[in-house]
């Protein structure tokens, strides 16, 4: 689309199939994008703090994987496959292997339990998705669609998947914001923060309820996006300094930002190019990169 | 008046009962694992524990965390810290449950010699350094009661008997102030000394009555002798 067709469509004047291609088909995959995005940058500043750990990430809890595993399930048994099956049983997937994980580790529910927790369930998630994908491997359809869910995209994304994250995504940072002045007590440690006034039992429930919410609806419309939640946050405590009050907008703004960016070359570059694997190509250098820093 | 009833801490800690006046400034001696850091955590809330701490009449325990934030400051000894924050923030912490930046801040600074410090991030101070910021914000609060961890340990000398000084000061100002101590000899600094022994308190009295030779020999298992040695003081100016 040249910049003229592209303002005739948005004032209403051009042709019919320039006001299609922006209204139904570029429109929704952008805001889908800034959605998806915000959210997983959101996330990761969560999953950070709650876990005292710049390295946590929102697949950190199996929360990704399932939201994967459910998809998968949903796309090799379901008989018919509507719109939202497959984004309803990644959000089914998701909020139930959060609620397994604070169930392994409900004793207690430190940190250190609850990503233990999560690298038990992100094996067996895995595990259980890689037996679906070899034993529909034999039908080339379900294979293929499986695969393309588990690279995460925003492609041909309609205004239904709008509507199905974008109002979720939007209450969840509402309720997110105003918790990052408590959430700066609790980097540094929990019973600073509860002796200074926080309720830690509380807070802590609050941000994994919200932070799974967000993954949850981002994996369900996007798929399996990965790297964003790590590499946004860091990126802007580097620039910033880890003030959740600031980190948390800013990560919002960050990820939609960087999700927009990396889904531009896969317009062009052909089917290979998947949103998933270009974030991935990004964050895993940069995560290494980021190892390495913090040895020396 | 804080007073303290039957607290016991499963294994840690049991059946403990003292008071704390205002303008009381406390010591705990004892040996590693005799219920030190676990007594200040568990009174301030922070352990499941049973039995009550009551402050003015009321129980702690009913009293909402940020209220409580704004009656008790504790100061733990872990600090390991994984995020930047600049020290200033740090300290500005201390007024979470007030809502405020205020003068308190500065001062707490100033009071523990780390306004020059302000800007620099937390992650990159001493060990020594890193725990008078922990204890600025801790004074920030302008709670009241002030539970301190060891907040010696790792502090120079001369930092040291501020801390010291500083806890002094603020008991004189009608504060309580609870403090375990790693080194024995500190003790001459505060009014009163409790010595913990497995989870009980052995002995409540002056320093001059509680540290004498076949306590020291008992709780703590070594010999004491009383000689004059060198003893560093702040300067009188």
């Amino acid at each position: 689309m040249s910049p003229s067709e592209l303002w005739g469509a948005i004032c209403g004047a051009g042709d019919d199939s320039s006001r299609i291609i922006f209204f139904d088909i570029r429109l929704p995959r952008t805001i889908v994008g800034i959605f998806v995005g915000a959210g997983l940058g959101a996330s990761g500043v969560v999953m950070q703090a709650f876990f005292r750990n710049p390295l946590a990430s929102p697949g950190l809890l199996g929360v990704s994987s399932g939201g994967a595993l459910g998809a998968v399930i949903a796309i090799v048994f379901a008989t018919s496959l509507g719109l939202f099956t497959i984004p309803f049983a990644s959000v089914l997937g998701a909020f139930m292997a959060t609620g397994a994980v604070m169930m392994l580790a409900r004793k207690g529910a430190s940190p250190e339990h609850l990503l233990l927790a999560g690298v038990a369930l992100n094996a067996l998630f895995g595990a259980a998705t890689s037996f679906l994908l070899s034993a529909s491997a034999t039908h080339t359809h379900l294979g293929a669609q499986i695969l393309f869910w588990l690279m995460g995209g925003i492609e041909n994304r309609t205004w239904e998947h709008v509507w199905m994250a974008a109002p979720g995504i939007l209450v969840a940072s509402v309720l997110l914001l105003p918790l990052g002045r408590p959430m700066n007590l609790l980097a540094l440690g929990d019973s600073g923060a509860q002796s200074l006034g926080v309720n830690v039992r509380r807070l802590r429930w609050q941000l994994i309820a919200l932070s799974t919410t967000l993954t949850a609806l981002a994996t369900a419309v996007g798929g399996v996006i990965g790297f964003v939640g790590l590499v946004v946050p860091h990126i802007f405590r580097l620039l910033d300094g880890p003030n959740h009050r600031r980190l948390l907008p800013l990560s919002m703004i960050g990820g939609a930002s960087l999700v927009l960016l990396c889904d531009l070359p896969t317009r062009f570059l052909g089917s290979g190019m998947r949103l998933g694997v270009l974030t991935s190509l990004v964050g895993g250098p940069f995560l290494l990169w980021l190892l390495r820093r913090r040895s020396c | 008046m804080l007073a303290v009833t039957g607290l016991s801490v499963e294994s840690r800690l049991s059946n403990v009962s003292l008071e704390i006046l205002p303008g009381e400034c406390v010591g705990i001696l004892g040996p590693n694992g005799a219920g030190k850091s676990t007594l200040l955590k568990a009174m301030s809330g922070l352990l499941k524990a049973t039995g009550n701490v009551i402050w003015q009449g009321r129980i702690l325990d009913h009293i909402p965390f940020i209220e409580r934030g704004r009656i008790l400051a504790w100061l733990g000894q872990e600090s390991a810290v994984e995020f930047a924050f600049p020290v200033r923030d740090v300290v500005a912490q201390g007024r979470f449950a007030h809502n405020d930046d205020g003068q308190l801040v500065d001062e707490a600074m100033d009071a523990l010699d780390i306004v020059h410090l302000a800007k620099r991030p937390v992650t990159e101070l001493s060990g020594g350094e890193r725990r008078r910021v922990f204890l600025a914000r801790a004074l920030a609060t302008g709670a009241p009661l002030q539970l301190w961890d060891e907040p010696a340990s790792s502090l120079d000398v001369r930092h040291a008997l501020e801390v010291y000084a500083l806890a002094r000061r603020l008991a004189t100002n009608g504060s309580s102030i609870l403090v375990s101590l790693h080194d024995i000899r500190a003790a001459y600094r505060f009014d009163r000394i409790l010595v913990m022994d497995r989870g009980n308190i052995a002995i409540d009295g002056s320093p001059h009555e509680v540290l004498t030779a076949p306590l020291i020999r008992q709780v703590f298992r070594v010999e004491a002798h009383f000689m004059t040695s060198l003893v560093p003081e702040l300067p009188r100016d």
